[in-house]
């Protein structure tokens, strides 16, 4: 059961959501429970110092007689639920949500000024969460994790074309079909961390093994699905061999 | 003296040189390496290892009389290796360019004969006969007590007068005026020259002359640099003040007119209210509510909160960059959304080239949405936990071909382009501690530039 804390200041706002969130809960039949409800976020971060659970948080952004902002409080529920799903409700209608949802990976935001669209908002919630909560359960999807300064981010291992290292020491270059990053690490540890499904055909390449398209002896190159091309070193040359003999993958001369 | 006396001596004349390097560099670069414990361990590791190497050489070269070479050429070309020894060990530490690695070593190289000069008025040109031992006492007294003395005397100085960060703006210029790297390159041999002129042995040992001398070629140095430097800044400040300024009171002129017009729909639309309310129908007057606080969101808000965010930005050449990119998209009708959710002061890489490549990611951006129905392009800047993040997204129309992106000369434009995200890569590359990202998500095409900065 999912639980779900509002943070709300304004006693009026935070009851309504309460109520709005219970009866939509008993109405969809939804998984899901109000597990607190209050104007402080030090009373809500206490109740998140025990074993945590992937939960829904309503959060207002600016929390009068608190130290806290929403943000701040946001950036706190990250570092104890890194599952959860937040929500901000405000009033104002130009918060600067790009940024919430890129530092904190919000889910959403609510504007708290008409009742109505509050309402509707709410519901919203609770239908996306209820819906990726069981896309979630029903997936099997392996992920590559990587930090970059100060975000984490989650790459589908099966979207990852390569990595290569670049210029610099323990930069590595990060190739999906979608997505190019660079991050700090090293090429070595990546290897022992995603072997089979990756092999090192060269010093500075880390090859996801089935794009593999085919195989360049001539110019010593790897051709990837994408038409990529990337180096192998002749060292590499007889376990890239082995590992392709066995899926099946033409030579080019 | 045996050989190994003369490597540990040199090893603790090595260290404290090495701890003062590092002190400096610290001041001048304006930072503190930081970048976690296995980091710092090689650092310190590089460090011992540096003077040792350099301790154990130097002693081969004083048993070899390489010192004592005619015109000290053999001093000069030991200079000039340690010069570049510690341009690497800063390389190491800082992860910075060996254009600015090299460029502090000598300022420091500089700095630093200024203490040792300064330390050397105590031995007044006495030479020491190290077999003896007072005389060998006051050797390391004069080396562990007055020269670690002098060079702190010299830091301190460095440090209180705000020289690192005259340094620091004359570092960021692209181009550095040749005679001051003439001056600078070619310490090792003027003053190795001075050195000859002024200590002659056979004459008066004016020895406070040569620090006195290198005083005022510091001096020369920065009051030349501060005051060009100076004056580029107040010419730009001046100018982006301009274009803010016109700018500013063109949107206030928009903000005006959009309220003129809101202020006589407004009374027509209260009218039908007042007959609504009059009627008991209070559904139709919080619609109309409703409708009005929207009409005046999207007449006038967007404005007013697109020069909110603006506010945020406290670097005059962004600012600059970014008040002409928003007024062109502005007269393109591509819709432009800006979020600085905290005060941004300056970031680590160099003004210039955060410039280049942020119009460069605009540009791409606004290039791929004009023409085009709900043309719109969302910037944020973000600066907290010790990192920048600019991020530049737009809806996408058509693919990425993410195999050629960032190669040189690709382009979805035609002939004639494609040198944007090349050059792009090419000012990220001379960067150690720049992140670039580019994804497409959710059928948005997203550029971030992630800047490191401690």
């Amino acid at each position: 059961m999912l639980p779900i804390y509002i943070c709300e200041d304004e006693e009026k706002i935070r009851d309504a959501e309460r109520v709005w969130l219970e009866k939509q809960i008993l109405i969809e039949g939804l998984d899901m429970e109000i597990a607190l409800c209050t104007e402080s976020p030090k009373e809500l971060l206490e109740h998140l110092s025990g074993e945590i659970r992937q939960g829904i948080y309503f959060l207002d952004v600016e929390l009068k007689g608190s130290s806290m902002d929403g943000f701040r409080l946001g950036q706190e529920i990250r570092r104890r639920d890194a599952r959860g799903f937040l929500i901000y409700v405000t009033a104002f209608q130009d918060l600067a949500f790009e940024t919430f949802r890129y530092h904190l990976e919000a889910l959403d935001y609510i504007c708290k000024k008409d009742p109505e669209k509050m309402y509707g908002g709410l519901s919203r919630c609770l239908r996306v969460i209820a819906e990726r909560v069981s896309r979630e359960q029903g997936e099997q999807q392996e992920y590559f994790t990587v930090r970059t300064l100060d975000v984490m981010r989650h790459i589908p291992l099966k979207e990852i074309l390569y990595f290569a290292t670049a210029g610099r020491t323990h930069r590595i270059e990060l190739h999906a079909r979608q997505e190019r990053l660079d991050f700090i690490g090293s090429i070595q540890e990546l290897e022992e961390k995603l072997a089979p499904q990756f092999i090192r055909i060269h010093r500075s390449y880390l090859v996801r093994a089935d794009q593999i398209d085919r195989v360049n002896l001539k110019t010593r190159e790897v051709v990837l699905k994408n038409g990529e091309q990337c180096p192998f070193s002749r060292n590499m040359r007889q376990r890239l061999l082995n590992c392709v003999n066995g899926s099946g993958l033409p030579f080019g001369q | 003296m045996s050989f190994l006396q003369i490597v540990s001596a040199n090893s603790l004349s090595m260290a404290i040189s090495a701890l003062f390097l590092l002190w400096m560099s610290g001041i001048l670069l304006g930072r503190i390496p930081n970048r976690g414990r296995k980091h710092t361990i090689t650092c310190i590791l590089s460090g011992l290892l540096w003077a040792v190497l350099l301790a154990v050489l130097a002693a081969v070269c004083y048993r070899t009389g390489f010192w004592r070479l005619p015109y000290g050429i053999g001093r000069i070309i030991w200079q000039y290796f340690v010069l570049v020894c510690m341009a690497l060990l800063l390389g190491l530490v800082y992860r910075v360019s060996l254009r600015d690695c090299g460029l502090s070593v000598m300022m420091i190289e500089l700095l630093g004969s200024y203490g040792d000069l300064l330390s050397e008025l105590y031995l007044y040109g006495r030479l020491f006969d190290l077999r003896v031992p007072a005389e060998l006492r006051e050797y390391l007294f004069w080396m562990l007590g007055i020269r670690p003395g002098c060079l702190l005397l010299c830091g301190l100085v460095i440090k209180k007068s705000g020289v690192g960060r005259i340094y620091r703006q004359w570092l960021g210029q692209e181009k550095i005026h040749r005679g001051i790297l003439l001056l600078l390159g070619l310490y090792p041999v003027y003053g190795e020259a001075l050195d000859h002129v002024i200590n002659d042995p056979g004459k008066n040992r004016a020895y406070f002359l040569l620090p006195l001398m290198m005083l005022l070629v510091i001096h020369m140095i920065f009051v030349y640099v501060g005051r060009d430097w100076q004056q580029k800044q107040y010419i730009l400040a001046q100018e982006t003040s301009l274009r803010q300024q016109a700018i500013y009171i063109e949107n206030m002129e928009q903000i005006q007119a959009e309220i003129r017009r809101f202020r006589h729909d407004f009374r027509n639309m209260t009218a039908g209210m007042y007959l609504q309310a009059r009627e008991g129908d209070l559904d139709a007057v919080r619609s109309f509510i409703q409708e009005m606080t929207e009409d005046f969101d999207r007449q006038a808000g967007d404005q007013i909160r697109l020069m909110n965010q603006l506010a945020n930005v406290h670097m005059t050449e962004l600012k600059g960059l970014l008040l002409e990119k928003l007024a062109r998209m502005q007269k393109e009708a591509i819709h432009c959304e800006l979020e600085v959710l905290h005060p941004f002061e300056g970031t680590r890489i160099r003004s210039t080239d955060l410039c280049r490549c942020l119009g460069i990611l605009i540009d791409n951006a606004a290039d791929e949405v004009r023409g085009k129905k709900d043309a719109r392009i969302h910037l944020m800047i973000s600066s907290q936990d010790g990192c920048t993040t600019f991020r530049v997204k737009n809806p996408l129309y058509g693919e990425v071909d993410f195999q050629n992106l960032g190669r040189a000369g690709y382009t979805t434009k035609g002939e004639g382009h494609g040198i944007g995200l090349e050059s792009y890569r090419k000012i990220l590359g001379r960067y150690g501690f720049v992140f670039p990202f580019t994804a497409v998500q959710d059928g948005c095409f997203v550029q971030e530039l992630k800047i490191q900065e401690v």
